[in-house]
């Protein structure tokens, strides 16, 4: 079970001091909330090293802390970051591979990888974006095919997976 | 349940070292004291317009130039506040005094419709000069918000670009405003208020990659 909001931010004032004992119960329990954060949120293979990744911006970044306010905010508020940088760089790759259009295989990983992330943004954006992201991202069809079986041309493919991918990354920038 | 023990825990409480938390009064101390010292450089390099002690001034001056001062602050603060990561943190002030602030620009606008010679009443032969000892006198606070914000940590680098741009310039424009002796609504409302506009644009493309950590 995971420590409570004011025992955490007790902690986390202690090991602002210095304490070293406080500071290592403290990040035990980050790390549990941590993995329960990005349970949800990431691929299974990529939690641990987000959670890593966290925990070392929290050791590097402890000293905006500020120990009047709640610590569960903070921390999330350093997570969701850590997330939304990730989650940049997912589909920055996958905006690179747009222009490959002859080796789909190639992003095949990282569209999937990307699905577990997109999947349940995918009901906030327009349908065609939504398919547009489906067919070339995650199941690897190339631009000219998706083109035929949706009916559009292939610029409107094109156009609709980038703006498919911007808009996802702007619902994530907003998210809670 | 047993948990393997995680090796970076350990070695990150080895390595704690006590650190001070930062505090809002530092980051405020800080853009104090660099707005304070673009004052004494707008002195020093173009004299204080004493036209403003001796009551030379029009309203407008003095309401063009408070109103950037209000948003210089409000954008200021909410930069300051962004070092200390909350999730639910929220910069709504600072638009609202973005809009008020818009009001500068419009109302001349509105009295150059009214103008005979609304071309000709554009062309100021200071504009341009204002313009840019208004951007220059904005650096030292800009270079002050960054540096609190690199201490920090921002997580929305875009958004605290833009304040960061919106307060330096609105600073700076009001810094500089102080030695400006033209107060009139066209001169102060275009080439006055211009910089923040720019600074806006420039804060927001340009600043994020300086605030990522």
């Amino acid at each position: 079970m995971i420590a409570d909001e004011q025992t955490l931010a007790r902690l986390m004032a202690s090991s602002q001091q210095g304490d070293k004992q406080s500071y290592s119960v403290l990040l035990t329990e980050v790390q549990l909330w941590l993995e329960r954060y990005f349970r949800r949120r990431c691929a299974p293979a990529q939690m641990d090293d987000l959670v890593q990744e966290v925990m070392m911006a929290v050791h590097k970044k402890r000293a905006t802390y500020d120990p009047a306010r709640p610590f569960l905010p903070w921390l999330a508020a350093i997570a969701r970051y850590r997330w939304v940088d990730h989650l940049r760089k997912v589909y920055r790759s996958a905006e690179d591979a747009l222009e490959d259009y002859d080796a789909p295989e190639d992003s095949e990983e990282e569209a999937v990888l990307a699905r577990l992330s997109l999947d349940r943004m995918f009901g906030r954006i327009p349908a065609k974006q939504a398919s547009a992201i489906e067919m070339v991202k995650i199941e690897g069809l190339s631009i000219r095919e998706a083109a035929t079986r949706t009916g559009q041309s292939e610029s409107a493919v094109k156009v609709n997976i980038h703006r498919g991918l911007k808009k996802l990354s702007a619902l994530i920038e907003k998210a809670e | 349940m047993n948990r393997v023990p995680n090796p970076l825990i350990e070695q990150m409480a080895n390595e704690l070292e006590p650190v001070r938390a930062l505090r809002f009064r530092d980051g405020a101390l800080l853009v104090g004291l660099a707005v304070i010292i673009t004052v004494l450089g707008v002195e020093l390099l173009d004299g204080i317009w004493r036209g403003i002690a001796a009551g030379e001034a029009s309203p407008f001056f003095l309401i063009a130039n408070g109103l950037l001062l209000v948003l210089g602050c409000a954008s200021a603060n909410s930069v300051i506040g962004m070092a200390t990561p909350q999730v639910g943190n929220r910069h709504d002030g600072p638009g609202w005094a973005m809009a008020m602030a818009a009001v500068l620009p419009l109302a001349a606008f509105v009295t150059l419709l009214g103008h005979d010679h609304p071309v000709a009443a554009l062309q100021d032969p200071y504009g341009l000069g204002c313009f840019a000892s208004g951007m220059a006198a904005s650096i030292l606070t800009a270079g002050a918000l960054i540096l609190w914000l690199r201490r920090g940590a921002p997580v929305s680098p875009k958004l605290a670009g833009l304040h960061i741009g919106v307060a330096a310039t609105a600073l700076g424009s009001a810094a500089y405003g102080l030695a400006c002796p033209i107060d009139t609504v066209s001169h102060l409302g275009l080439w006055h208020a211009a910089p923040v506009l720019a600074g806006a644009v420039i804060g927001m493309f340009a600043l994020p990659p300086l605030l990522r950590w």
